[in-house]
């Protein structure tokens, strides 16, 4: 398969007057895997999005699709795209199947066979007006018109919103077949349960910048975990407290409860030596890990250890005016 | 539904009949009023009464023939406006609407060009103007056979084109501003105010002798001055047609580069 980047952006910036959505993005996702595009709101998922969908122009940079520069290609990229809006409604005096048949139309032609069999996976009655759907059904037809005419790229601005777990799930199951089909999809959420069962990589954005992308295996070596150590004799305390990747230390009698980021090779390097007689490691929970950089982002230490360096400038201080 | 220019269309199913059957009921009502009115001995001596400027901008000097009457009752006046509120209304939401309305975004990603979209909507808005057109153009003829109104094909047509032509202009106009901004406001609000100006400019025109020169310049005085009713074309339809065209040529590049959604 073709290795040009099924996303690339250069510098990607985006002002909305002197508010900055987007700030000097450069953001590669590679094709034929899914991408979880993750930051809290108002971050800029949705202005990337519609960059990439040629809906706003860039104010500094360029986006390509698949090679294709979304400004000067627009159409064509368009093209390639299934796109799902953040805030899909359609057309409320519009039944699902009239509404898809058009949308299918205006990509060139639709198999009507696919659209029926995606309508019956997601249990959605395409002869209803999409205005006396409910928010999750409405969300339904939003994801087949997406989904249905197989495009190589799909970018979905917070696809699961209003869906059941059930067919939450029945989602996550489609993202994975497209992907095994080869086609590359971009998935944004505020939440990392959602992405994380399908995700291979993610990024994480906070006001505009890009923190860092990581693949799910790196973002599951820099999850924080609790560990219990129990000595033979005293807690090394002080020691403990100076070894890299620890923290939270207290201690109870003989036994240390603290944290560990990243490796736990410094941590038993170091501890080893004063016996120990019981470990207990608790793995915590990714969100944890991710809720870190929502809080802390950028000057967190954990967050600029995950990012491998620099990612860009520090905010300019505001100008007083 | 298999492109913009039928679902535009497919918006109206139910809008453009109602504004159909309702101006040819106007104008059916207005003819059979001409019975009456045209056994009224009195009317010319009243009408010369009248101040000249008055006859002139309401086409009452005609009023006592049947194409006069309904001139002077209908096409001058409430006619126009009936199309013009018609033509913007349904300008301002073809692109502008549905860009509040969140829709736009869907129509366009998609292999669908901006250049295509903006033309495929101003030939459906073009179309159901000339729809309303027919309709009154339809109840014309019929209202002055049933009531002997005498009134040619020819003239029937050209009143009839005269109100789809100023409908086309402005309510082309209302689309343009509203791919221009993405705001249904202002692409209302701003064709509202032309048109008021320009009506203003058709009535100052006849009555104050300085401003005689600028009546031309007047949309309402290009469509209207003839008659309308009046078995010929006049010229000044032809500038109708232009200020469309341009404002359309105009936006085509400056809209395909605007930020879709941004105004909401």
């Amino acid at each position: 398969m073709d290795k040009t980047p099924a996303i690339a952006t250069h510098g990607l910036t985006k002002d909305f007057g002197k508010r900055r959505a987007v700030h000097v993005l450069d953001l590669v996702v590679p094709p034929g895997i899914v991408f979880g595009y993750l930051g809290p709101n108002g971050a800029g998922k949705t202005t990337t999005i519609k960059l990439l969908a040629g809906l706003y122009r860039p104010t500094a940079g360029q986006a390509l699709v698949f090679g294709h520069e979304v400004t000067s290609d627009r159409d064509r990229v368009q093209g390639m795209i299934g796109y799902l809006p953040g805030d899909f409604t359609g057309y409320a005096d519009q039944t699902g199947g009239q509404f898809l048949h058009l949308i299918g139309s205006l990509r060139g032609g639709v198999n009507p066979a696919r659209v029926l069999q995606l309508a019956e996976r997601f249990e959605v009655d395409l002869g209803r007006r999409l205005g006396t759907l409910s928010h999750g059904n409405r969300q339904k037809i939003g994801i087949i018109q997406a989904f249905m005419n197989q495009p190589p790229l799909l970018v979905l601005d917070e696809p699961t919103q209003g869906l059941d777990p059930l067919m939450q799930r029945e989602f996550l199951a489609l993202v994975r077949e497209v992907r095994a089909q080869g086609q590359t999809v971009l998935l944004s959420s505020h939440v990392l349960a959602e992405v994380e069962a399908v995700a291979d990589q993610i990024g994480i954005l906070k006001d505009g910048r890009l923190l860092t992308t990581l693949t799910m295996e790196e973002l599951h070596a820099g999850a924080r975990r609790s560990i219990d150590l129990t000595f033979e004799r005293s807690v090394p305390e002080a020691d403990l407290r100076r070894t890299t990747g620890v923290k939270d230390v207290q201690v109870h009698d003989r036994t240390a409860h603290l944290s560990v980021t990243g490796s736990t090779a410094d941590l038993l390097r170091v501890a080893a030596p004063h016996g120990i007689v019981r470990l207990v490691t608790h793995e915590t929970d990714l969100a944890d890990t991710f809720l870190d950089f929502y809080e802390n982002g950028w000057e967190d230490s954990d967050a600029q250890r995950l990012s491998e360096g620099a990612v860009g400038p520090t905010p300019q201080p505001s100008v007083l005016g | 539904m298999r492109n913009v220019f039928q679902k535009a269309l497919w918006d109206q199913r139910r809008n453009l009949p109602f504004w159909a059957s309702g101006v040819a009921l106007v104008v059916l009502l207005e003819a059979a009023l001409w019975p009456s009115m045209s056994d009224m001995a009195s009317l010319d001596d009243y009408l010369q009464d009248l101040p000249p400027a008055l006859r002139e901008v309401f086409s009452l000097d005609q009023m006592a023939t049947g194409s006069g009457f309904l001139n002077a009752e209908l096409f001058t006046l409430v006619l126009p406006m009936i199309f013009l509120v018609f033509a913007i209304n349904r300008g301002a939401r073809m692109v502008a609407g549905e860009e509040e309305a969140g829709t736009l975004d869907l129509l366009l990603v998609t292999p669908l060009s901006t250049t295509r979209l903006l033309v495929q909507e101003a030939a459906a808005l073009t179309l159901s103007i000339i729809a309303l057109g027919a309709a009154v153009f339809g109840a014309t003829m019929v209202g002055g056979r049933l009531f002997g109104l005498g009134i040619s094909v020819a003239a029937a047509v050209v009143g009839a084109t005269a109100l789809v032509l100023l409908g086309v202009e402005f309510g082309i106009l209302a689309l343009v501003i509203g791919a221009l901004t993405g705001r249904r406001g202002l692409a209302i609000g701003a064709p509202t105010a032309l048109v008021m100006a320009a009506y203003l400019l058709f009535v100052a025109g006849a009555l104050v002798d300085g401003l005689a020169a600028w009546r031309g310049f007047s949309p309402f005085d290009q469509a209207l001055h003839s008659g309308p009713l009046s078995p010929q074309v006049p010229a000044s339809f032809a500038w109708l047609v232009l200020p469309p065209l341009l404002a359309l040529l105009v936006a085509l590049p400056l809209w395909s580069r605007r930020d879709i959604g941004t105004a909401r």
